[in-house]
């Protein structure tokens, strides 16, 4: 008996390691293609490198036309944080009157809401864009992160509302036979139980934003201005000579910080999503 | 009732809010490209472009040359990726906010002018843009129906390029001078013969009839003109079919790169790894093979057909104005600059393909046995054997050619057959060219 238990235990790991090399495969590839010569990374499947350099490293820090690496990252950086503030903060206190306030029309409202959900991206990119150029907003953040700050993100407004209606109705009587209006009752109350939806949201929210490229790309002419998702693709070009090492070089780069946010706030995430269920 | 006249108050709205926006955009049209450039005025000019980092580099190269021969004028430029860049320009376009200038490609040139996207440029000739400079069959390689929308900055054309180290290693000879397209298949099929005992194995080449470019340079060869005026098909499926049945021996033999294995390089192809003797494609590849391969590779005509050894230039890019500019006398400078001052040739070199105007081709500091020597002395080479236009691609012609492509690997594959092939490509062309008015 304890022995097929133990097979069975030996068979589940060896399936569950087999099947991570599988999925690791890719990511092992790049990093370790960084280090080949450009030359030897396509059409060539083996991991270790023949020759190790570290010119891919070199050629990605030395930015691309005349714009340095570290502007990439930091414009990223900048998007990234005010995207997470922002949509942090809008949703809350949207998803806050959903759930709690009463006003007329707030059924039909939320609907509309989560109508958005349903609406693909690439249907409203051509208004949207007609409609911040003619305000003369292209060629700055302000398209990106406007959206982010007044709650467009149905998405996480939706995950809060659900939240906060699992949080017991008395705490608020509480606070209001305490004299607290809605503003004290939310900032007092809802949101410091509000802990596990908010890390979720900031960490899909960062890694969205990390990603994001079609909007950058739209929104955004000046080099100057470009996150890394842009650059990225700047070493690859079919119509002209590909460095595929360069781009291998500032993928990892690229990937390292939300690596690092990941690990730091893996944590959260998963007690985050379980503890979704166990309403505050 | 009280709803549909609230609605219909937004919508008159929003007529007026549009009103009033075309209006706005209609009013910067008083400038002409045709006006004398004012050097007082500060001018702000867009400049966007495809391409990596070394092209980027060069531009901000040449735009700094600009704008000190133009203090007035500020240039700001944007670049992205080939994919990227389209994306881009698509959703400008869609808000009439193209660039006031832009890099152009052939395929798009139609499409971009159909809209009204482009601004005709020939109000500017001889004013603020010299194009005394370019030949007049590649300056006609920029026009839609008598408009002059894109300037060619530099050409290409076709090519055969034989790996010269390979060649010797499995004991051939190039093809012959004047070879016909039968010599060249004879030649893949006996290179591929030799090669097999090489490791790894070596190919003659690969199938070309997949790229629809090798069909329009043949049909040229054959006298017939690949589009006709209006942007539609002008040969029959019967000439698609004698196309893609001449290599069928080469398919059947196995003589050519097989498709599993292109698939697995790709983007790369078998001549990139060294493992095919030799590949048609565009001049200006030369210098992608060389730093590819790293080893000797030679560059001869295209085969000749019926007619003779006729080939075409190919504007490798051109550079287009926005329709919507409010400064067309300026866009049309930086283009006259661009494509006439011989600094920028120096700059560019052969990296956008071999510069249009003489005075640019001169300016190169071209090292003796450089790769761009080698492509400008080749350019000039069959300089007499080009007496056509290049065919102007029609309206949709990146999709067709795509599906042409897709069309063969299923052939390669062994999933259609040639009258099949044929069948869904006119099939699918007539759905996507827009029909003849």
């Amino acid at each position: 008996m304890k022995a097929t238990r133990r097979l069975r235990s030996l068979v589940f790991h060896a399936a569950a390691v087999a099947a991570s090399i599988v999925v690791l495969y890719p990511a092992v590839w790049m990093v370790m293609s960084s280090f080949k010569p450009g030359n030897q990374i396509i059409g060539n499947t083996s991991i270790l490198p023949e020759t190790w350099t570290l010119e891919n490293y070199v050629t990605a820090f030395g930015g691309i036309g005349g714009v340095p690496f570290t502007s990439f990252v930091w414009n990223s950086v900048v998007l990234a944080v005010l995207s997470v503030v922002g949509t942090v903060a809008s949703s809350a206190v949207a998803a806050y009157a959903f759930a709690r306030v009463s006003f007329p029309g707030r059924n039909v409202m939320f609907a509309v809401m989560i109508g958005t959900l349903l609406l693909p991206f690439h249907v409203v990119i051509i208004p949207q864009y007609i409609m911040f150029n003619s305000a003369g907003l292209v060629n700055t953040y302000v398209p990106l992160l406007a959206g982010k700050f007044l709650a467009s993100e149905a998405f996480f407004v939706f995950l809060m509302v659900q939240f906060i209606r699992g949080i017991p109705r008395e705490l608020d009587e509480a606070a209001r036979i305490d004299g607290c209006g809605h503003g004290r009752t939310f900032g007092l109350v809802i949101l410091p139980l509000m802990r596990p939806a908010i890390i979720t949201t900031s960490i899909f929210m960062f890694i969205w934003s990390w990603n994001d490229f079609l909007g950058p790309l739209l929104y955004l002419k000046d080099p100057d201005l470009f996150p890394l998702p842009i650059a990225l693709r700047q070493y690859v070009d079919q119509t002209s000579v590909s460095d595929y090492g360069a781009q291998m070089a500032m993928a990892v780069l690229a990937l390292v910080p939300v690596a690092l946010f990941f690990i730091i706030f893996q944590r959260y995430l998963i007690q985050g999503v379980a503890t979704q269920g166990l309403k505050g | 009732m009280r709803i549909a006249r609230k609605a219909s108050g937004v919508v008159a709205g929003a007529a007026a809010a549009a009103l009033a926006l075309t209006a706005c955009s209609g009013g910067s049209g008083e400038a002409g490209a045709g006006d004398a450039l004012d050097t007082e005025e500060e001018i702000t000019l867009n400049l966007a472009w495809w391409g990596d980092d070394t092209r980027a580099a060069l531009y901000e190269e040449a735009v700094e040359l600009f704008e000190e021969e133009y203090p007035n004028i500020d240039v700001t430029t944007t670049f992205v990726a080939w994919d990227d860049y389209w994306t881009a320009r698509n959703t400008e376009a869609a808000s009439g906010t193209l660039p006031d200038v832009m890099q152009m490609d052939l395929s798009y040139l139609r499409q971009y002018g159909n809209n009204g996207q482009l601004l005709d440029l020939s109000e500017a000739f001889d004013v603020n843009l010299d194009v005394s400079g370019l030949e007049e069959e590649l300056l006609a390689a920029g026009t839609v129906e008598g408009a002059q929308l894109g300037i060619p900055t530099s050409t290409n054309t076709l090519a055969l390029f034989y790996n010269a180290d390979v060649l010797e290693r499995i004991g051939m000879e190039p093809p012959a001078e004047g070879y016909t397209w039968d010599d060249l298949n004879d030649w893949i099929v006996e290179a591929t013969e030799k090669g097999a005992g090489e490791d790894p194995v070596v190919f003659g080449g690969f199938d070309y009839v997949g790229t629809l470019w090798f069909f329009m340079q043949r049909l040229i060869q054959q006298g017939i003109e690949p589009f006709t005026e209006d942007g539609q098909l002008n040969f029959s499926e019967e000439d698609a079919a004698a196309f893609l049945e001449s290599t069928a021996e080469l398919r059947d033999s196995d003589a050519v790169y097989p498709i599993e294995r292109t698939k697995q390089i790709e983007p790369l192809t078998g001549f990139m790894v060294s493992e095919q003797a030799a590949e048609m494609t565009w001049d200006n590849f030369m210098a992608g093979y060389v730093a590819e391969t790293g080893e000797n590779i030679e560059i001869l005509p295209m085969p000749s057909g019926d007619n003779g050894p006729q080939q075409f230039w190919k504007p490798s890019m051109l550079l287009s104005a926005s329709a919507n500019t409010d400064q067309p006398a300026a866009a049309a400078t930086l283009i006259d600059f661009l494509i006439n001052e011989p600094a920028v040739g120096e700059i560019f070199g052969t990296s956008k393909g071999v510069p249009a105007t003489a005075a640019q081709r001169d300016a190169m500091a071209l090292e003796p046995g450089s790769v761009d020597e080698e492509v400008t002395q080749y350019e000039e080479d069959v300089a007499d054997l080009v007496t056509e236009s290049a065919p102007l691609p029609v309206e949709g012609f990146g999709a067709i050619e795509a599906e042409w492509k897709r069309l063969h690997e299923e052939l390669l594959y062994e999933n259609v057959t040639v009258d099949e092939f044929v069948e869904q490509w006119f099939a699918f062309a007539a759905d996507t060219m827009p029909a003849a008015e």
